[in-house]
């Protein structure tokens, strides 16, 4: 059964430029900031950070196992608040906040190995699984 | 920088459509290799490398349009707006930034994208808003994207927001 306050199985990935680099193939993001240290480094950030679209791409990854396969991933919307600096362990993660005829609300967010919150949301899904209680 | 970046062309910007973007129609390959990137290193669902459909996040427009055309008289479209819109043609004022970074995005989805699927991407300038942080003044732009398949069915609406200072 899924109850308001649950947590759902998170989505962990260490991320370097190696994920960086994949996803800039794929989506014809070449940006500086997440290729090289000192461009980023120029901008006033510690090191190369990954690109938003692929936090994005996680916090999806990790609705869709929740949802399942026929799941439905209705709605999502974060804000960027710290950025993903090479060599964390990112954390997506998901708190359910409602339960609504099979359809969720919850809390999202990402975050690094120390807790801190990247970037924080909400979603609605309808799973595939759902039972009514 | 200046006082304030809420000066009358930008506010006067607010609702126009700026471009229509035409994808090439997406390939099975498109979504097998979309999903292996977005899932390294581990291994995607099996449903995306069989490209039965695609990713929610997925984007057909990554290595550039079919068609596109610009929706603003004063642009003749020469230069692609993949993710933003046209400033200067919108008569918005051409500051100097440093740091232009994604500040977020909120979406809202209809059908999912298949193999074969064509989709069509309005974009339209939202609301823009201006805040002071450690560097100076900020400015939050927000483009609203509208996505339809070949058979008018909306894909997803989006509002990317853009911070820039």
């Amino acid at each position: 059964m899924t109850s308001v306050g649950d947590s759902i199985h998170p989505y962990v990935v260490t991320t370097t430029v190696e994920n960086w680099n994949r996803f800039a193939a794929i989506n014809d993001e070449f940006i500086p900031h997440s290729m090289d240290d000192q461009a980023a480094i120029s901008e006033g950030f510690p090191s190369a950070f990954g690109m938003g679209n692929i936090q994005w791409a996680y916090l999806h990854n990790m609705l869709r196992t929740f949802a399942g396969v026929n799941g439905t991933i209705m709605k999502l919307e974060i804000q960027f608040r710290r950025p993903n600096t090479k060599g964390q362990t990112l954390t997506a993660q998901g708190k359910i906040t409602a339960v609504t005829d099979g359809v969720i609300s919850l809390d999202i967010w990402t975050q690094d190995q120390e807790g801190n919150q990247l970037a924080h949301g909400s979603a609605v899904v309808r799973p595939s699984t759902w039972v009514p209680a | 920088m200046p006082d304030t970046y809420m000066v009358p062309e930008v506010l006067a910007a607010i609702g126009r459509e700026c471009s229509r973007s035409t994808s090439f129609p997406i390939s099975t390959s498109d979504i097998r290799k979309w999903a292996l990137a977005v899932y390294w290193p581990e291994t995607p669902p099996q449903a995306f490398i069989d490209a039965e459909y695609a990713p929610e996040d997925f984007d057909p427009f990554a290595w550039g349009p079919a068609k596109y055309e610009s929706l603003l008289p004063e642009d003749d479209g020469s230069v692609i707006y993949r993710h933003g819109i046209n400033q200067k043609a919108l008569g918005i004022p051409e500051w100097e930034f440093m740091v232009g970074v994604n500040g977020g995005m909120d979406c809202k989805y209809g059908v999912r994208m298949h193999a074969g699927d064509v989709i069509t991407d309005v974009k339209s300038v939202g609301q823009w808003s201006e805040r002071q942080g450690k560097t100076g003044l900020m400015l939050m732009t927000r483009v609203v994207s509208v996505w339809t398949n070949q058979r008018g069915e909306e894909v997803k609406r989006t509002i990317n927001t853009g911070i820039s200072y």
